[in-house]
C-alpha cells in the first residue's frame, strides 16, 4: 500500500515537472487601437487555449511605454512585440535582431494626421514649426505629406514633442501645427480652429501595425507562430460580432465603445487571414517598405554602418528590398496562410 | 531735568511678571552696574533701554522725551558675543558705522569721505589697541580682541548711552582685568553714561559708579510668577568710603 | 593593530582605492559588452568602446550631414544656456525673496506660506499648466527649472537670514543703519556664500528638470538628443552624453565652490574651523 502511495507521488511529481518543462514564451504589447485585441485575448483565455493546444505557455505583458516595449524586445527580453512596420525596421532590424512580421493586423487609414491651426490647406505648412514625435511614423507621415506638395523637411522646422504632452502642447499659442496619431489626433481635431489637412488615408497601407517575432525563435518553435496566429484570428472573429468584447477593449484603452469604434473607423483592420495574406503578398508592400527605408536612412535610423537605404534587407513575398545578404526584416505570410486554410 | 528717568516701569510676559514698580533716575556720566540672580530681569531691563523690548506699563524718559521703541544710534551696545560682523575686517567693522550715515543708498563710501572715515576709525581702533590687526577678520581674533573691536565699533557713533550686556563674561580672568582698565579709561575720556549687566558682583563694584541689585521683594510660593523683581539696592560707589559701606550693607542683607 | 576606524590610507593607497570602483565598473561593462557583441555584432544595448568613440567623433568633431552643424556642441550650448539662465534666475529670486522674507516680518507673513506651498508642488505634475502659461519655447524650459529650484533656494535663504544672530542686526541698528542698509551690508554679504552652496545643491534638480523639459518639446539640447536616439536605442550616443552631463555638472559644482572660496574666505575659514 505504502509503495503504491510513493509510486503515485513520484508519478505526480514527474507529470508536474513535465508541465514545468513546457516551452515558455512571452510577448508584449502597448495600448493602441489595433493592438487592444491582445488584451482581450489574454483576459478571455483565447491565447491560453491556443497555447495549450500546442503545448506551450505564452505570457502576454502590457508595457506602458511604446518605445520601451520595442527596446525590451530588441534586447531579448520578449520573444514577440507589437510595433509598426517603420519601427520594426529602425529598431530591431537596424540592431540586427532578425525579425519576422508574423501577423499583419491592420494599417492606419486616417489614424495618423497632420493638423494645422487656423490654416486649411497643406501648402500653408511652409515655414511653420511642427510639433511631433521625431523619428516616429508621424515624422514619416509628415515627410510623405510634404512630398505631395513639392516640399521637403527643409521647408519646415520640426520640434520633437513627447506624445504624452501633445494635446496640452497644442493648446499653447506657440504651437501652430502638429502631426500625431489617435486618440490624440481626435482630441486635437475636436478643438476650435484645428484643421486636419493630411492623414494616413492619403497614403493607405503605408503605416502598418504588426506583431513581430524574433526570427530565430520562430524557426526553432513553429508552435509559437501557430498558437499566436490561431489565437489572433479567433479574437478577430469575436471582435466582429461581439459588442461586449469590443466594449472591453474600449475600456482597457481608456475610452468607451463609441470612441473605440470611431478609432476603428480610421483603422483598416485585416480581420480575416485571407485579407492579411493578400495585403502581405501585394506588390504595394515592397514599395511601401522602400519609402520607409529611404526615409529611415535619410534620418540616420539605419545606423552608422549604413551606406545607403538598401543597407538592411527586407523580405516580402513580392520581392526583396535592399541587401539580399543582410535580411533582417521578413514579411512571412506562411502562418497566416495556414490560418486561412483552416490548418491550425 | 534728569538725563534719564524711569517712571513706574512694569514688564510682564503674559502672566509672568518680570519687573515691577521701577522708579529710578540717572545722571549723565554715571556708570551703572546691574547685578542680580539669573532670571531676575536685569537683561530685560537692558533690552528695554536698548529699545529691543517694550515695557508693559510706565515709561522711560530720556532727555525729556520718551525713549524710542527701536534701537538707534543714541544707544550703543556691546553684547557678550556676536557683536561684530564676521564678514568684515577689523577696519571695515569700525568704518561701517559712519558709512551707514554717509551713504544711505549705497552703504559704501569712496574717495575723500572714505579717507576721513578711515582716519576716525583708526583713532578708535588705536584706543582699544587693535591697530596691528586692522586687516584681520573677527574669527582670527581672540575673544578679548573681538570685544575690543565691538567697543571701538560702538564708540564711532558717539552714543550718549553705552549698554554692556555681560561684555566680559566669556573672557579669561587675565584678559578681563585688561578690559576693565580699557572700559574705565574709555568711560572717562568719552564722558559716557554706561549701563552694564554683569553676573560678577566684584566686577560691578570695580567698574560702576553706582550699583543696582535686582531682586524680588515679595514672594508667593503658590504663584512664583505673580510678583516681579525690583531694584532692592541702589548704592553709590563714587568714593572708597561709599564702596566699603555698600559692601558692608550687601553682606548684612545676604 | 589599530582599530579599523583609526586606520587612514596612505596617499597612493587612497588614490588606488578611489580609482578602483571606476576601473571595476569599466571592466564589468567591457566584459558584458563583449559577451553581447559576440552573440550579435550589431547589438546596440552595450556598444564597445570603439563604437562609443566613433559616435563621439561623429557627433562632436564632424558636421552633421543634414544640418551642417556640430550636433554635440549645439546640444551642449543649448542645454548650458537653459540651465545657466534657469539657475541664475532661481538664485537671484531666491536671494531677493529669501532676504526679504527673512528680514522683514511683514514680507514673511505675506510670502512665506505661499512659497512653502509652491515648493511642495511637484513641477512635473503641473506640466500642462506650465505649457498653457509659458508656451513651449525656451521660456517654458527655463521656467520649469526655475519652478523646480527657486522655492527651495528661497526657503534656504530665508532660514539663513533667520539664523543670523539677532545681536548683529541690533548692533547694526545702533550704528544707525536703516532696514535697507542692514539688508545690503550686514545680511546680503553673509548669505551670499550660503546662496552659492544652495545653488550647488540645486544643480542636481536643475539638470533633472532641464532634461525633462527637453524631452517634452525641443529642437536641440543634451536631454533632447538622449530621448531622441532612445527611439532607436543608440546607446553608443546615450553613454557619452550621460558622461558629458555628469562632467558638466561636476565642473559647475566645482567652479561654484572655487568661486565661493575666492570671494568669501572668511566664510570657509569659519566653516572649516567648526
Amino acid at each position: 500500500m505504502n509503495k503504491m502511495k510513493i509510486a503515485l507521488l513520484v508519478l505526480t511529481l514527474l507529470t508536474c515537472s513535465n508541465a514545468f518543462a513546457k516551452d515558455k514564451f512571452s510577448i508584449c504589447w502597448t495600448i493602441y487601437v489595433g493592438w487592444m485585441p491582445w488584451d482581450y485575448g489574454d483576459s478571455s483565455g483565447i491565447v491560453k487555449k491556443w497555447a495549450d493546444k500546442y503545448d506551450i505557455e505564452i505570457d502576454v505583458v502590457q508595457i506602458n511605454d511604446y518605445i520601451e516595449s520595442i527596446n525590451q524586445y530588441t534586447a531579448g527580453q520578449f520573444d514577440a512585440c507589437t510595433m509598426t512596420n517603420m519601427d520594426a525596421l529602425t529598431i530591431p532590424s537596424a540592431s540586427f535582431v532578425d525579425s519576422t512580421a508574423l501577423i499583419v493586423g491592420d494599417f492606419s487609414n486616417g489614424n495618423d494626421g497632420v493638423v494645422l491651426k487656423d490654416k486649411t490647406s497643406l501648402a500653408d505648412i511652409k515655414g511653420q514649426q511642427i510639433n511631433l514625435v521625431e523619428l516616429s511614423v508621424s515624422h514619416y507621415l509628415l515627410a510623405r505629406a510634404l512630398e505631395t506638395v513639392g516640399m521637403t523637411e527643409r521647408d519646415v522646422s520640426v520640434v520633437n514633442t513627447s506624445d504624452a504632452d501633445m494635446v496640452a502642447a497644442y493648446t499653447t499659442n506657440d504651437v501652430t501645427s502638429v502631426v500625431t496619431w489617435n486618440p490624440l489626433l481626435s482630441e486635437i481635431t475636436a478643438m476650435p480652429k484645428a484643421n486636419k489637412v493630411f492623414d494616413s488615408s492619403d497614403i493607405p497601407g503605408e503605416i502598418i501595425d504588426l506583431l513581430v517575432v524574433n526570427t530565430e525563435t520562430l524557426k526553432e518553435n513553429p508552435k509559437l507562430g501557430k498558437a499566436l496566429v490561431g489565437a489572433w484570428y479567433e479574437i478577430m472573429q469575436v471582435m466582429q460580432k461581439d459588442k461586449a468584447a469590443l466594449t472591453q477593449m474600449a475600456v482597457a484603452s481608456g475610452t468607451d465603445l463609441a470612441g473605440y469604434e470611431a478609432q476603428l473607423a480610421t483603422t483598416k483592420m485585416l480581420y480575416t487571414p485571407d485579407s492579411a495574406v493578400e495585403f502581405t503578398e501585394s506588390a504595394q508592400l515592397p514599395k511601401t517598405m522602400q519609402y520607409i527605408a529611404e526615409f529611415s536612412f535619410k534620418h540616420g535610423l539605419l545606423g552608422e554602418g549604413a551606406a545607403d537605404s538598401s543597407f538592411i534587407g527586407i523580405q516580402t513575398p513580392a520581392g526583396i528590398i535592399g541587401d539580399k545578404k543582410n535580411i533582417q526584416l521578413r514579411f512571412d505570410p506562411t502562418y497566416m496562410k495556414l490560418a486561412a486554410e483552416g490548418k491550425l | 531735568m534728569n538725563f534719564l528717568s524711569i517712571e513706574n516701569l512694569y514688564k510682564s510676559y503674559g502672566e509672568n511678571l518680570v519687573l515691577e514698580r521701577l522708579n529710578l533716575t540717572v545722571e549723565q556720566g554715571e556708570f551703572v552696574s546691574m547685578v542680580g540672580a539669573s532670571g531676575c530681569g536685569k537683561s530685560t531691563f537692558l533690552n528695554m533701554l536698548l529699545g529691543k523690548e517694550k515695557q508693559t506699563k510706565g515709561k522711560i524718559v530720556f532727555e525729556g522725551k520718551e525713549l524710542t521703541q527701536e534701537p538707534d544710534a543714541e544707544r550703543g551696545i556691546v553684547f557678550q558675543k556676536y557683536s561684530v560682523f564676521p564678514h568684515l575686517t577689523v577696519l571695515q567693522n569700525v568704518m561701517i558705522a559712519d558709512e551707514f550715515s554717509h551713504s544711505p543708498i549705497l552703504g559704501w563710501t569712496f574717495g575723500k569721505s572714505k579717507k576721513e572715515i578711515k582716519q576716525k576709525a583708526m583713532s578708535f581702533i588705536d584706543a582699544v589697541g587693535l591697530s596691528p590687526a586692522i586687516k584681520k577678520y573677527p574669527h582670527e581674533l581672540s575673544g578679548g580682541m573681538q570685544q575690543r573691536l565691538a567697543i571701538a565699533q560702538a564708540l564711532m557713533k558717539a552714543p550718549k548711552i553705552l549698554l554692556l550686556d555681560e561684555p566680559f563674561g566669556a573672557l579669561d580672568p587675565g584678559i578681563r582685568a585688561d578690559m576693565h582698565e580699557l572700559i574705565l579709561d574709555i568711560w572717562q575720556k568719552n564722558k559716557l553714561t554706561i549701563f552694564m549687566v554683569t553676573h560678577d558682583i566684584q566686577e560691578g563694584f570695580k567698574l560702576g559708579s553706582r550699583l543696582w541689585v535686582f531682586d524680588k521683594i515679595r514672594q508667593d510660593p503658590q504663584a512664583p510668577n505673580a510678583y516681579g523683581a525690583q531694584v532692592t539696592f541702589d548704592l553709590s560707589l563714587t568714593t572708597e568710603n561709599s564702596k566699603a559701606a555698600a559692601k558692608e550693607l550687601l553682606k548684612e542683607a545676604s | 593593530m589599530k582599530r579599523l576606524m583609526n586606520l587612514t590610507p596612505s596617499k597612493p593607497l587612497s588614490i588606488f582605492l578611489s580609482l578602483m570602483p571606476f576601473v571595476l565598473i569599466l571592466f564589468v561593462y567591457w566584459n558584458a559588452s563583449n559577451v553581447r557583441l559576440a552573440e550579435n555584432p550589431n547589438d546596440k544595448l552595450l556598444p564597445s568602446f570603439s563604437q562609443i568613440s566613433s559616435a563621439v567623433d561623429r557627433l562632436a568633431f564632424n558636421e552633421d550631414k543634414r544640418t551642417g552643424k556640430y550636433i554635440f556642441w549645439v546640444d551642449t550650448q543649448a542645454s548650458l544656456y537653459r540651465i545657466g539662465l534657469g539657475i541664475l534666475i532661481s538664485a537671484a529670486s531666491g536671494l531677493i525673496i529669501g532676504l526679504l522674507t527673512g528680514l522683514v516680518p511683514i514680507a514673511r507673513s505675506n510670502l512665506s506660506p505661499v512659497v512653502t506651498i509652491i515648493s511642495l508642488i511637484p513641477p512635473m505634475a503641473i506640466l500642462p499648466i506650465l505649457f498653457i502659461s509659458f508656451g513651449l519655447g525656451e521660456l517654458a524650459k527655463v521656467m520649469l527649472i526655475i519652478i523646480g529650484t527657486a522655492p527651495v533656494i528661497i526657503r534656504d535663504m530665508q532660514s539663513r537670514v533667520l539664523q543670523l544672530p539677532s545681536e548683529q542686526l541690533i548692533k547694526a541698528q545702533t550704528l544707525g543703519a536703516s532696514t535697507w542698509l542692514v539688508a545690503l551690508r550686514v545680511v546680503l554679504p553673509q548669505i551670499l556664500p550660503s546662496l552659492i552652496s544652495s545653488m550647488r545643491l540645486s544643480l542636481g534638480a536643475a539638470w533633472l528638470f532641464l532634461i525633462a523639459a527637453e524631452a517634452i518639446a525641443a529642437q536641440e539640447g543634451l536631454g533632447y538628443r538622449i530621448f531622441l536616439v532612445r527611439r532607436y536605442m543608440s546607446m553608443d550616443v546615450i553613454f557619452p552624453y550621460v558622461i558629458w552631463i555628469t562632467t558638466l555638472a561636476f565642473l559647475m559644482d566645482f567652479s561654484l565652490k572655487r568661486l565661493s572660496q575666492l570671494c568669501f574666505p572668511w566664510y570657509h575659514d569659519i566653516e572649516s574651523g567648526k
